[in-house]
C-alpha cells in the first residue's frame, strides 16, 4: 500500500475534478460508473444541503488530544481544557491562567543542551509543527470558517486540519513560510488579542473534529489560546448516510485512482502506449507527480536533473549507487512516488539503505497499519524510528506495531513514540524486550488506560543516553532501577511526572549512578525538597537544569549554591515559580553562573533590581532572562529593563497580568 | 494520566454509530424537551453587601472589600459561596482581597468542569486551593470560605465551611440547620492560607479537609442565608430569623433582593453602632475581653430560597 493511496490532502480535490478518471482495465469500468454516479449524486446532494442545512457557529465541546500544555494535568490553569467553550478572556490581552498555553516558546529549547535533531529531516515540511491540539465539537458541519481566539502573543497557528466523517484528515489551511516570518517578534508585540480566521480551502467534507498545529519559532513568549469556533453549514442526515455508504462502496483502488494527479489517456492498446509512455514521457510524469510544495528543494532538483537527462541517456544507465544517493535526499512521500514509476525505480526506491532512518511524524495523518507493514518489509537496516503523533483514531493497531518492532527493532538505536495513542502495556513490553540497543527512548505524553504504564520490561535497556518521559506517568521503582542500569544516561526529562514519584529519591539515585548527566528537566515535579537539590548538585557535568514549579515554597538552603559551585558548565537554569529563592541565591547566581545562557526567574518574590543588574553584569553569556510575575519588578521598571535588554543584549521577558483586568 | 483521557475507541465507535444516535436525538427531541421544562429544584438567590471602607472601596463584581462571593449553576446543581480574606496580611504588603476573590472565582470555574461532584463541596474548596499554587502570579494571603451546593437530583444541600463565615437555613419560622463556627481561639478563625516564603511555620494554615461539612435535604420554600462574619458578628440570630421568616417561599427575586438589602444595611448599621451589644461583643466578653458595640467589617449577604 502506498502513501499516495491515503493522500489526505487531495481526497477532496476529486470532487472538483470530474474527469480525474482512469480506465486502465475494463475491470475498472464498473468502478468508474459507480464513481460517476457518486459524483452525480454529490452534485444533487449539494442542492439538498443548501435547502436543509443552516449556518452554525459552535465552540469546542471537548479536547481529544494535545502534545503539551503549561499547567499540570488536574489543574485548570494554563491547561488544554481551558479551550472548551466560549472565550472567557477575549478580547482582553494578557497572560491569563484561564487559557490554553503550551510548554515552549521561541527557539530557546532548541538552543539548549538537551535539544534533539529530527530523524530523517528531509521529511519535515517548510513550516514544522511543534505542538498541536485536537478538539471536537457538538455537530457535524461543512466548515466555512474556523476562528481561533488568541489572547496572548498571537501568531503561532500554522495549520488547521479537519477530520472528515470518512476518516480522512484534510488540511483546511496552512501558513506559508513567508507568512510565518512576517508575523515576526516585532509584530507579535502588538499587545492585542486576535480573532484569527484564515481563509479556508473550499471543501465539502463533513467534520466535527479539528486539529490545530502550532509553530513556536517566531514567538516572543508563550502563546495563549482562549477558544476555537467552528462555523459551517449543518448537513442533513441523509447526506451523511450517503457519504458513509459511498465510502464503503468505493474500495482502496478507486480511492487511489482518485488521488492520482496524473492521468494518461490510453483508451485502446493501452499496454503498448503505457510502455511507450514509460520510455518517453517519464520526465513529464515525474514533474507532474511532484507531490506538493512540502517537498524539499533537493527533490525538485533531482527530478529536474533526471528530466534533463532522459532524452539522451536512459535512466537505468546511471550507476545504481548514484541513483541510490540521489534518492537518499528524497522525503518518504516522494520516495513512494518514485517507486511507482517503473520496476527499476521500484527496486531502487525500496532499497534498505534508504530506510535506515524513518520519521513518520510529518505524515501522522497518513500513517496506518498497512504503511507500517510495507515499511517493515523495506526497512531491514532500520536504526532510528520516529512514530510520534501517529495512530490516532485507531489507524495503527498495537499488534501491527509489535510485529514491526519484533521484525526490525533489534538494531534500533533511537525510538521516539511521543503522543502515540496506540501504545499499550504490551507495546512497551515489546520495546523493552526487543530493542535492547536503544540509546534514545522518547515516550512523551504517552497516556494510556490504565494510567500507570507497565514499564517493567524497560528495565532491560542498559545503553540509554537519553530518556524522555515528559508528561508520562510511570512507576518510581522502575525509574530508579532504570537509572541504576543506564550509567551512561546524559539527558533525562521527567517533566509532569505525576505525584507518585518521590523526586528526592530520584535525585539521590542520579547523584549516585548517573554522574554523566548533562540535562535534567523536572518541570512541575512534586516532592522535590532542598535535600534533593543538594543531591542534584553532585552531578557535576550538568549543563541544563529545569526546576520550574518544583520546591514550591520550600527554602532552598544551600542547595543552589552547591549546584552552581559544583556545576560550572551550567548553561540553562530554570527556576520558574521556585518561590523560596532569595536574594542570597541570586547573589550566588551572579558570582558563580559564568556560563549561564538562559535563566528563568518567573514568579519569584522580592527580587530587587540591583540583583538583576548584578546578574546581567556578571553573566556575560546570558541570552534569555525571564522576570515575568516578579512582584518587585513593577511597570515603572519596564523602561529600565528594556534599556538593560539593549545594553547587555539579553532577551528579558517581563510578562504580567494587569491588575485592573483581573 | 490525562483527565481528558484519549477516547479513540469511543470516537470511532461514535462515528460508526453517529447515524443511529443522530436519529435517536432527532426523534427523542420532543419528550426530552418536555423533561427539561419540568420544574427542577433550584435556588432563587440574590446578593448584597458593603465594603468596610465603603467610600474608598472601588466596586468590582464579586467582591465587597476583602469579601468575595460567587453563584454558579449547572444541570446538576446550584452552587453559592462566600469567602472572607484575612485582613492581617495588609501589613505584609499583600492585598487580602485577592486571595478570597481568586478562591471564589476558581470555585466558579471548577463548577463548570467535567469532574465536578455536587456531593463534595470540600473538593471544590480543595481543588480551588490547589489552583492557587499553580498560578504564575503569586497569590498570597488567607481566607475563610463557605460553599453550599444544591444537588438537583436529590434536593439535598451539601455544605463545606472553613472558619467563621457561615449559613442559616430557615423553615417554618425556625432555624433548622446552621453552620458551626470554627475558631482556633477568639477572633482567629480556621483559614486556608498561602503564606509568603519564609513565614510558613508561623502562619495558621488549615487544610481544606478540615472543613466542617454537612448534608441535609431541603424543602420547597426554605430560606438559606450565606454570609460572612460581618453579618453574623453584628446581627443577633433572633433578629436574622425575624427577617428571614418573612421571605419563606418567596420566588420573586426583587422582593428577595429587598430583604437582602435590609439585612446588609442592618449589619452595616449595627457594626458602626458603638453602644450595641453585638454577638461579637458578647463573645469577646466570654473571653474576658471588655468590648462594646459592633465590629466594623466587610459585609456580604447571599440570600436564597429553594424552589422545587
Amino acid at each position: 500500500m502506498s502513501l499516495l493511496a491515503y493522500n489526505g490532502d487531495d481526497v477532496s480535490s476529486s470532487d472538483t475534478e470530474p474527469d480525474a478518471l482512469i480506465d486502465f482495465t475494463a475491470m475498472l469500468m464498473q468502478r468508474q460508473n459507480e464513481y460517476g454516479n457518486w459524483l452525480g449524486c454529490g452534485g444533487k446532494m449539494q442542492n439538498d444541503h443548501n435547502e436543509q442545512g443552516y449556518h452554525l457557529e459552535q465552540y469546542v465541546l471537548g479536547v481529544l488530544d494535545f502534545s503539551s500544555q503549561y499547567g499540570i494535568d488536574y489543574s485548570i490553569s494554563y491547561t488544554a481544557a481551558n479551550i472548551i467553550g466560549r472565550p472567557t478572556k477575549f478580547p482582553a490581552y494578557g497572560d491569563y491562567p484561564e487559557t490554553f498555553t503550551m510548554r515552549t516558546y521561541g527557539d530557546w529549547w532548541q538552543r539548549a543542551p538537551s535539544a534533539t535533531r529530527e530523524i530523517q529531516p528531509q521529511n519535515m515540511p517548510a513550516v514544522a509543527t511543534h505542538d498541536y491540539i485536537v478538539v471536537y465539537f457538538e455537530d457535524f458541519v461543512v466548515p466555512t470558517e474556523v476562528a481561533i481566539f488568541e489572547t496572548y502573543n498571537p501568531g503561532a497557528v500554522v495549520r488547521i486540519w479537519a477530520h472528515s466523517i470518512t476518516k480522512n484528515w484534510v488540511c483546511l489551511w496552512k501558513a506559508s513560510a513567508e507568512e510565518l516570518s512576517k508575523s515576526g517578534p516585532a509584530e507579535s508585540r502588538a499587545r492585542e488579542a486576535r480573532r484569527f480566521a484564515p481563509p479556508l480551502k473550499k471543501t465539502s467534507i463533513i467534520t466535527k473534529t479539528l486539529r490545530i498545529d502550532f509553530n513556536h519559532s517566531r514567538l516572543h513568549y508563550y502563546t495563549e489560546v482562549d477558544a476555537i469556533m467552528l462555523c459551517g453549514r449543518t448537513v442533513s442526515l441523509r447526506r451523511m448516510q450517503h457519504t458513509l455508504q459511498e465510502l464503503q462502496r468505493t474500495g482502496p483502488i478507486s480511492c487511489k485512482l482518485r488521488s492520482l494527479k496524473f492521468q494518461p489517456s490510453c483508451r485502446d492498446n493501452y499496454a503498448l502506449k503505457l510502455h511507450e509512455f514509460i520510455n518517453n514521457d517519464l520526465s513529464k510524469f515525474l514533474v507532474d507527480n511532484k507531490v506538493d510544495e512540502s517537498d524539499v528543494a533537493s527533490a525538485t532538483a533531482t527530478t529536474q536533473i533526471v528530466a534533463s537527462n532522459v532524452p539522451d541517456i536512459c535512466l537505468t544507465d546511471l550507476p545504481f549507487e548514484i541513483l541510490l544517493k540521489i534518492l537518499s535526499y528524497l522525503d518518504l512521500k516522494t520516495l513512494f512516488c518514485v517507486g511507482q514509476v517503473s520496476r527499476t525505480f521500484y527496486d531502487i526506491s525500496t532499497h534498505p539503505l534508504l530506510y535506515g532512518e524513518l520519521n513518520l511524524k510529518p505524515y501522522w495523518q497518513l500513517a496506518n497499519s498497512e504503511l507500517l507493514c510495507t515499511l517493515a518489509k523495506r526497512a531491514t537496516m532500520l536504526r532510528k524510528l520516529d512514530l510520534s503523533w501517529c495512530g490516532g483514531f485507531g489507524d495503527v493497531s498495537p499488534t501491527e506495531f509489535k510485529k514491526f518492532l519484533t521484525q526490525r527493532g533489534d538494531n534500533l538505536t533511537h525510538l521516539r513514540l511521543n503522543s502515540c495513542k496506540f501504545l499499550n502495556a504490551t507495546c512497551i513490553e515489546t520495546v523493552g524486550i526487543v530493542c535492547d540497543n536503544l540509546t534514545e527512548l522518547s515516550l512523551r505524553n504517552c497516556a494510556t488506560d490504565p494510567p500507570l504504564l507497565n514499564f517493567s520490561c524497560l528495565a532491560n535497556l542498559k545503553n540509554l543516553e537519553r530518556l524522555d518521559l515528559f508528561q508520562t506517568a510511570f512507576e518510581s521503582e522502575l525509574l530508579l532501577s532504570m537509572l541504576e542500569g543506564n550509567r551512561k544516561l546524559k539527558h533525562l526529562n521527567l517533566a509532569f511526572c505525576g505525584v507518585s514519584v518521590n523526586m528526592d529519591n530520584v535525585a539521590s539515585h542520579l547523584a549516585t549512578y548517573n554522574t554523566q548527566l548533562i540535562s535534567l528537566d523536572m518541570w512541575k515535579a512534586h516532592f522535590l525538597s532542598a535535600r534533593g537539590l543538594q543531591s542534584i548538585a553532585r552531578c557535576t557535568q550538568l549543563e541544563e537544569l529545569d526546576l520550574g514549579w518544583c520546591l514550591r515554597e520550600a527554602s532552598l538552603g544551600d542547595g543552589l549554591y552547591q549546584l552552581l559551585a559544583n556545576c560550572p558548565k551550567l548553561k540553562k537554569l530554570f527556576l520558574s515559580a521556585v518561590r523560596g529563592t532569595t536574594e542570597r541565591d541570586l547573589v550566588h547566581i551572579a558570582t558563580l553562573g559564568k556560563n549561564l545562557e538562559q535563566l528563568d526567574l518567573m514568579g519569584i518574590l522580592n527580587i530587587t533590581r540591583e540583583r538583576i543588574y548584578d546578574i546581567l553584569v556578571n553573566c556575560p553569556k546570558l541570552q534569555l532572562l525571564d522576570l515575568s510575575f516578579c512582584d518587585n519588578i513593577m511597570e515603572r521598571d519596564f523602561d529600565v529593563i528594556a534599556e538593560w535588554s539593549r545594553m547587555f543584549n539579553v532577551d528579558i521577558k517581563s510578562s504580567h497580568v494587569p491588575y485592573d483586568a483581573r | 494520566m490525562h483527565s481528558l483521557n484519549w477516547t479513540s475507541r469511543l470516537i470511532s465507535r461514535a462515528l460508526r454509530s453517529s447515524l443511529s444516535t443522530l436519529i435517536d436525538t432527532a426523534t427523542g427531541a420532543t419528550p426530552k424537551n418536555g423533561q427539561v421544562r419540568a420544574p427542577r429544584p433550584h435556588f432563587v438567590s440574590v446578593v448584597c453587601g458593603f465594603a468596610k471602607d465603603n467610600l474608598r472601596h472601588k466596586y468590582k463584581p464579586g467582591k465587597y472589600g476583602e469579601d468575595s462571593w460567587f453563584k454558579a449553576s449547572t444541570d446538576q446543581a446550584d452552587v453559592v459561596g462566600v469567602a472572607d480574606g484575612v485582613g492581617g496580611w495588609r501589613s505584609y504588603g499583600i492585598d487580602p482581597g485577592e486571595f478570597s476573590s481568586f478562591l471564589m472565582r476558581t470555585c466558579e470555574r471548577l463548577v463548570h468542569c467535567t469532574h465536578f461532584n455536587p456531593q463534595r463541596p470540600v473538593n471544590l474548596l480543595a481543588y480551588s486551593y490547589c489552583e492557587l499554587m499553580e498560578q504564575k502570579k503569586p497569590i498570597l494571603g488567607s481566607s475563610t470560605a463557605c460553599v453550599l451546593i444544591l444537588n438537583r437530583d436529590t434536593s439535598t444541600v451539601h455544605t463545606a465551611n472553613i472558619g467563621d463565615s457561615g449559613f442559616i437555613v430557615v423553615r417554618q419560622g425556625e432555624i433548622v440547620h446552621k453552620s458551626e463556627e470554627q475558631q482556633h481561639y477568639f477572633n482567629t478563625p480556621f483559614q486556608l492560607s498561602l503564606p509568603p516564603p519564609g513565614h510558613g511555620p508561623n502562619v495558621l494554615s488549615d487544610s481544606p479537609e478540615s472543613a466542617d461539612t454537612m448534608s441535609f435535604p431541603v424543602k420547597d420554600g426554605d430560606v438559606i442565608l450565606i454570609a460572612t462574619d460581618g453579618v453574623f458578628d453584628n446581627v443577633p440570630e433572633a433578629l436574622l430569623l425575624q427577617v428571614l421568616r418573612e421571605v419563606e417561599g418567596e420566588r420573586d427575586p426583587v422582593k428577595l433582593q429587598m430583604t437582602a438589602n435590609t439585612l446588609a444595611l442592618m449589619a452595616r448599621t449595627l457594626s458602626l453602632n458603638s453602644e450595641f451589644l453585638s454577638p461579637f461583643a458578647i463573645s469577646a466578653r466570654r473571653n474576658n475581653i471588655q468590648a462594646r458595640g459592633g465590629k466594623p467589617d466587610d459585609i456580604t449577604v447571599v440570600l436564597a430560597t429553594v424552589a422545587i
